[in-house]
């Protein structure tokens, strides 16, 4: 056996910031994990959907009779019988007009997207489903198509939601400091025509799949599934059902991966429910690929129109102003929360003052948009990079001197947005400067200068600066409507001191890859003086037995924060019952109690001790020797809430603290550009992570990689498009290109750690990532091309674009952009 | 994804894959099922009845000639032709590229008879098999008959193998003194969907004596380059010479555009590949896979 | 010759053990492992056989169980996930995962396991280049594939040493 770096023994109260190894690994190594299509149910039944092929049409009728007809199918489902079945279409976050939209489990009267649903059958296997769901008859009546993010705000669009009146999903201009004073008095102003952040999704590998039994016998909906999200889940269904929240009982143990797009799966899960009961049975679906890249959710799609940069002549820059068009797809899944969750960065990791964002959300016959890794923050701090990187390329800055002159100070913290939201802690230069000697910076930049043209290659370096903000305020749904009745967060933990003097933990985490149990046990294991292997954390999530609040689930980088902070506070409430035991029991002052190794023992007198075991033994099986006092109040069962401090936002100011922990990462990479054919090759790859205090810095480094990954497929490989009927191009592996190992670099890492002031363990949430490696690839790109050539413009670079932008100066294309001194821009104001 | 109902047998023999495809009007022969099975996963197609002949112990051998020359089996698979001593000797491009075919799982499966007979213009081994000067051999209730690898492909899908006949052998021809295979592909990402690829066959002695030049995923089947083979021939054997031939491709393709690439885009890689594939047959370039 | 059917007998090993049943002849090998022999550790990520989660061996060969009907699995000798540790003794791929944090949420795990193992048995010291390759049939979307690379690289370290 050879020995494990993470073996290293850990000092017994001191696991926090050891890589300890994973509690879940073992399960998971060997097939014995439990994931939601591993779940079986007596009596199931197999759900298959009927989606439909048309972008946009009105459904004439829906006929499940030749289904129904093959022996061995249970039941069928259609829109119109869902609609009278519902109490109420889903609860819509937005405020009206969009408020209007009435959204079903099931399509009803018209079909939105290619991929809607508009039936679904149950059948007694999954081959037979799928049999039965291909003798469903649809009549369809094609409509026009609208499938452009920003043509669809257009009043002449073909319109999604008739009784909304409009395809404008949500409207707001974000004003903050006085762009219009930055823009007159800036040396320069760089104008940015058009940028475009692409469509699409982390894919996880384990589709979205659920077992649902509405049971006739106690009149309870059980939903095994891999809903990331299960509170909001049952919050959205629950009123449409007509049922209420204690019958409604979500579970999961094992997810495989979900990244946000997990939390998009309720609208099946609802027409499971009706299914189930409508056929007496459960019913199981599991989710196929091309469903889930059709219909389960992709990422926010964006662009920015007539940016307009104010810059100095010293390279600071004073702020921007852009149009943004957000596009949300069909139907509103989590949005339009996505049109204020980017301001959570609104200016980046640079000092910025001036912000005028006139930001609109449209719907199009495209599939939903669900949060995705990074959820509409890395959009924006995409934006915010192409700006940096285009100013220093139109106006002959170095980027790296460009950034740090505008980069948040490390003595500026805690440093407060022009929106309110408060920068913990951090230091941005000194990551830079960590990042860009770990690709050896000054080496290619040197190479870069001697390769000449007419070599065919192109060297560039790229640099990409983000934030993952951590600990969402859910107050600032208020700034998008003013009703909603939310703010603030927090999760919940359950700790306890089992028959036999086990420590317990229970979590109201959905954790999918991110290690809760292991990290969950070094906290509690701290407190309680207990190495983490001696601290059992359930598996999953099981409403019935875990705790939880609205928000529990996993999801927005804040697990480090508040689920280790619930684990905490939980874990430091058990201890004081226990101390207070066993202070009664040892005859001695609870001061004076020490927790070592399972065993409370006397300061200074180590024979004067009682284990776990004794002290469990005393208030469950012995408690007639206990004081009544004693006895009644101590349940060595510890429930726990941390709640961040938060305030509820301005909703007209648009401003407040909308975030808890800002961890960042500063990544840096190096490509070789392939004149010929537009391949670009990743030479070196940095990413410097700084997430403040790190519990287990090897799951951190993990998170790192993955989004590292996830953000170099997006930014070269992957991307969801359509054609202008609407027809999605890339439903499956087989067109969407994810990224493999033979495509993905080597990935350096570094860290350094800030803590937060904020945070129960100085910790930062992280894991999101703040989608760096786009920036930084197209910053890259951008750094090797010429100043004819055409900006790097959108987010999405596979050969052919990379091929048409090397070559796009000797062609003469448009550049999209110009540099105008203000004297000129103000005489031409005045002409 | 889940199949439609379909019925599946094993015959023992050829003669009995023969009988049953020939009986069967909807039967079709599963060697690797790579893209076969895919195909009726998603239920583009429907048939009666898949004749496995994975098995059959005619289709699984390579022949190796004292000259160079090879006949390979059918449901010979890619990892086979990768790791054989006898294809690597004789014909090493054909290993390479087959040992770059998509993964490691494809390759422990899919089989060179189904990559041709699919004709997929974006496969792997059509353009190859067509610059090496292949033939191929296919077996039919009224005997053996022998198509060249040039004549095989008939457009997308479709193959000079008839209904109720089977591919057997695609036979390989020695190299010739002096020359050599080159192969090149811009592909989605690595060993992935191609967006174009070249094979070439140039012999050469400082001069170039002959070229063959196939380019695939610009048409619906691989087709030689006759401008591009036309320029070549007596020219110096470097990678000017190669440029400049190249050039001789271009308006008369008409390739389809898609997702991952558009019409424009593929022609101008044609060009590429086809420049790349020389290059390397003539040792100015290493191996070229994307 | 096995005669022409929508429903087949087959016989064949999985994980050592011999074993007979009747399966429609349209049955991928994954729902059969899955859906009738009950072993879920073969997990299923995609519907064209392109993500190598439902990896297994096949009579020495790596193949993905979505890619391949039940009737063709007759006369075989099928190794799956639930057959590789030996008396729940992790194997030094296993172990490797493990300690070189190779996995995170572990659904493509199973199906990494055996084409590492399926590697490390034909090349016992592979370099980084040769393990790319092996691994390009199995997505990963958690860990970039960084550590998985170096679980192999320690894989094959842990398994010269065991072997020594």
């Amino acid at each position: 056996m050879s020995t494990t770096p993470a073996d290293t023994a850990v000092e017994i109260g001191r696991s926090i910031g050891v890589s300890v190894p994973r509690r879940e690994d073992r399960r998971l190594l060997q097939g014995q994990g439990e994931f939601a299509d591993d779940v079986w149910m007596h009596r199931q039944g197999y759900a298959h959907f009927v989606r439909s092929p048309h972008a946009h049409a009105r459904i004439v009728s829906v006929d499940t009779r030749r289904a129904l007809a093959l022996d061995g199918v249970y039941a069928a489902l259609t829109g119109e019988e869902v609609k009278e079945l519902c109490e109420s279409p889903f609860f819509q976050i937005a405020p009206e007009p969009a408020a209007k939209i009435a959204e079903y489990p099931l399509a009803v009267d018209k079909v939105r997207y290619h991929g809607d649903a508009v039936a679904v059958v149950l059948a007694e296997t999954r081959e037979l489903a799928r049999d039965a769901a291909g003798l469903v008859d649809v009549e369809y009546e094609l409509l026009p198509v609208v499938v452009d993010g920003v043509a669809a705000a257009e009043a002449d669009a073909p319109l999604l939601h008739e009784q909304v009146g409009t395809n404008v999903a949500w409207h707001g201009v974000f004003d903050w400091g006085d762009v219009d004073w930055a823009l007159e008095n800036a040396d320069h102003v760089v104008e940015i025509d058009h940028l475009h952040f692409h469509r699409f999704s982390s894919t996880p590998l384990e589709c979205n799949a659920a077992v649902v039994h509405w049971d006739p016998g106690t009149d309870t909906v059980q939903v095994k599934s891999n809903n990331q999200m299960p509170m909001f889940a049952s919050m959205v269904i629950g009123p449409t059902l007509g049922v209420a929240s204690n019958r409604l009982l979500f579970a999961s143990q094992d997810i495989g991966g979900a990244f946000g797009n997990k939390i998009g799966s309720y609208p099946q899960i609802a027409a499971l429910a009706l299914l189930s009961r409508k056929a007496g049975r459960p019913a199981k679906w599991t989710e196929y690929r091309t469903e889930h890249m059709l219909s389960c959710g992709h990422g926010n799609e964006r662009t920015f129109l007539d940016t307009r940069v104010a810059v100095m002549k010293d390279g600071t820059i004073l702020g921007f102003k852009t149009r943004a068009f957000d596009d949300a797809g069909a139907y509103l899944h989590y949005e339009p929360l996505g049109a204020v969750i980017w301001s959570q960065v609104s200016c980046g990791c640079y000092r910025l003052k001036h912000l005028h964002v006139d930001y609109t959300e449209t719907l199009t016959n495209k599939c939903p948009t669900i949060p995705n890794r990074g959820y509409s923050r890395l959009q924006h701090l995409w934006l915010i990079e192409r700006i940096i990187d285009i100013v220093a390329h139109e106006l002959g800055f170095d980027p790296v001197e460009l950034r740090k002159r505008n980069y948040v100070q490390p003595d500026d913290y805690p440093y407060e947005t022009p929106n309110g939201c408060v920068y913990d802690s951090g230091d941005l230069p000194r990551s830079l400067d960590i990042a860009l000697e770990l690709i050896d910076h000054d080496k290619w930049r040197a190479r870069q200068r001697e390769l000449g043209r007419g070599s065919g290659k192109r060297i560039g370096i790229g640099i990409g600066s983000t934030l993952d903000s951590g600990t969402n305020n859910f107050g600032q749904a208020r700034i998008i409507n003013p009703e909603l009745p939310f703010s603030g967060n927090g999760e919940a933990a359950y700790v306890k001191l089992d028959l036999y003097g086990e420590v317990n933990v229970n979590l109201g985490t959905t954790p999918q890859g991110q290690s809760h149990e292991t990290t969950a046990a070094q906290v509690v294991g701290d407190v309680l003086g207990m190495g983490p292997e001696q601290v059992h954390v359930t598996a999953g999530f099981n409403q019935q037995q875990n705790t939880y609040v609205a928000f529990s689930g996993t999801y927005a980088s804040q697990f480090a924060v508040t689920g280790l902070g619930a684990a905490k506070g939980a874990a430091e409430k058990l201890r004081a019952e226990i101390i207070e035991v066993a202070a009664f029991a040892l005859e001695a002052d609870a001061e004076d109690i020490e927790l070592a190794d399972g065993m409370c023992s006397v300061r200074g007198d180590q024979e004067r001790a009682i284990p776990f075991i004794g002290v469990a033994n005393l208030i469950y099986a012995n408690n007639a020797a206990l004081p009544t006092e004693l006895r009644e109040r101590i349940s060595l069962n510890c429930r726990h809430v941390y709640v961040p401090p938060f305030e509820v936002p301005d909703p007209d100011k648009k401003r407040g603290n909308l975030t808890l922990t800002y961890a960042s990462q500063i990544h840096a990479c190096v490509v070789e550009i392939d004149e010929d054919t537009g391949h670009v090759e990743i030479l070196e790859y940095a990413a410097v992570d700084d997430c403040g205090k790190r519990i287990n810095p090897r799951i951190v480094e993990g998170q790192v990689h993955g989004a590292t990954a996830l953000g170099i497929g997006a930014a070269l490989y992957e991307s969801f498009e359509y054609d202008g009927d609407g027809q999605l191009q890339q439903a499956s592996f087989y067109d969407y290109h994810a990224i493999t190992a033979l495509d993905a670099p080597d990935i350096k890492t570094a860290d350094i750690e800030s803590p937060s002031p904020f945070t129960p363990n100085g910790a930062k949430g992280m894991g999101e990532g703040g989608g760096a490696p786009l920036h930084a690839i197209c910053s890259a790109i951008q750094d090797a091309l010429g100043d004819q050539d055409a900006i790097v413009s959108d987010s999405h670079n596979p050969w052919e674009r990379v091929w048409w932008l090397v070559h796009s100066g000797e062609r003469g294309e448009p550049r999209g952009v110009r540099v105008s001194a203000q004297a000129a821009a103000s005489a031409e104001g005045e002409s | 994804m889940l199949l439609e109902s379909v019925a599946y047998a094993r015959p023992d023999t050829v003669a009995e894959a023969l009988q049953l495809l020939a009986e069967n009007e909807d039967a079709a022969p599963l060697a690797g099922g790579q893209s076969l099975i895919n195909v009726l996963k998603h239920r583009v197609a429907s048939l009666e009845l898949l004749v496995d002949i994975s098995r059959l112990e005619e289709l699984r051998g390579i022949a190796a000639a004292p000259d160079g020359g090879l006949e390979i089996g059918a449901c010979v698979t890619y990892d086979e032709l990768d790791h054989s001593p006898e294809v690597r000797s004789a014909q090493p491009m054909l290993a390479d590229v087959a040992g770059h075919i998509e993964d490691q799982q494809i390759r422990d499966a899919g089989t060179i008879g189904g990559n041709c007979c699919l004709s997929d213009p974006t496969n792997n081994l059509p353009p190859l098999l067509v610059a090496l000067g292949a033939t191929m051999v296919i077996a039919s209730s009224g005997g053996p008959r022998e198509v060249a690898a040039s004549d095989f492909f008939h457009g997308y899908f479709a193959t000079a193998v008839g209904e109720g006949e089977l591919l057997t052998s695609v036979r390989v021809p020695p190299l010739a003194a002096g020359a050599s295979a080159g192969y090149s592909t811009v592909a989605v990402g690595a060993d992935s969907k191609a967006i174009a690829r070249a094979a070439a066959l140039v012999r050469a002695n400082g001069t170039i004596e002959e070229a063959r030049v196939v380019l695939a995923c610009v048409s619906p089947i691989p087709a030689r380059h006759a401008g591009m083979e036309e320029a070549l021939r007596g020219r110096a054997a470097e990678p000017a010479a190669v440029a400049a031939a190249a050039e001789r491709i271009g308006a008369d393709l008409e390739p389809l555009g898609d997702a991952h690439g558009s019409a424009e885009y593929r022609r101008a890689m044609a060009r590429v590949v086809a420049r790349r594939a020389v290059c390397q047959a003539i040792g100015n370039g290493g191996p070229q896979h994307g | 010759m096995v005669e022409a059917g929508n429903v087949q007998a087959i016989e064949f090993t999985v994980n050592g053990e011999r074993r007979e049943a009747t399966v429609a002849s349209r049955q991928l090998l994954v729902h059969f492992l899955r859906d009738s022999l009950g072993m879920k550790g073969t997990h299923i990520g995609c519907d064209t056989g392109s993500c190598g989660a439902c990896s297994v061996i096949v009579d020495g060969r790596l193949v993905k169980s979505c890619m391949m009907l039940a009737p063709q699995a007759d006369g075989c000798e099928i190794e799956t996930i639930e057959g590789i540790a030996k008396d729940g003794e992790l194997t030094a791929v296993q172990r490797a995962f493990h300690e070189e944090h190779g996995l995170q949420c572990g659904y493509c795990t199973p199906g990494l396991v055996m084409a590492a193992t399926f590697l490390l048995r034909r090349n016992p010291q592979p370099s980084e280049d040769e393990i790319r390759r092996a691994v390009r049939g199995n997505i990963c979307r958690c860990t970039g594939y960084v550590n998985i690379i170096r679980s192999i690289e320690r894989a094959a370290r842990n398994g010269a040493e065991e072997a020594a």
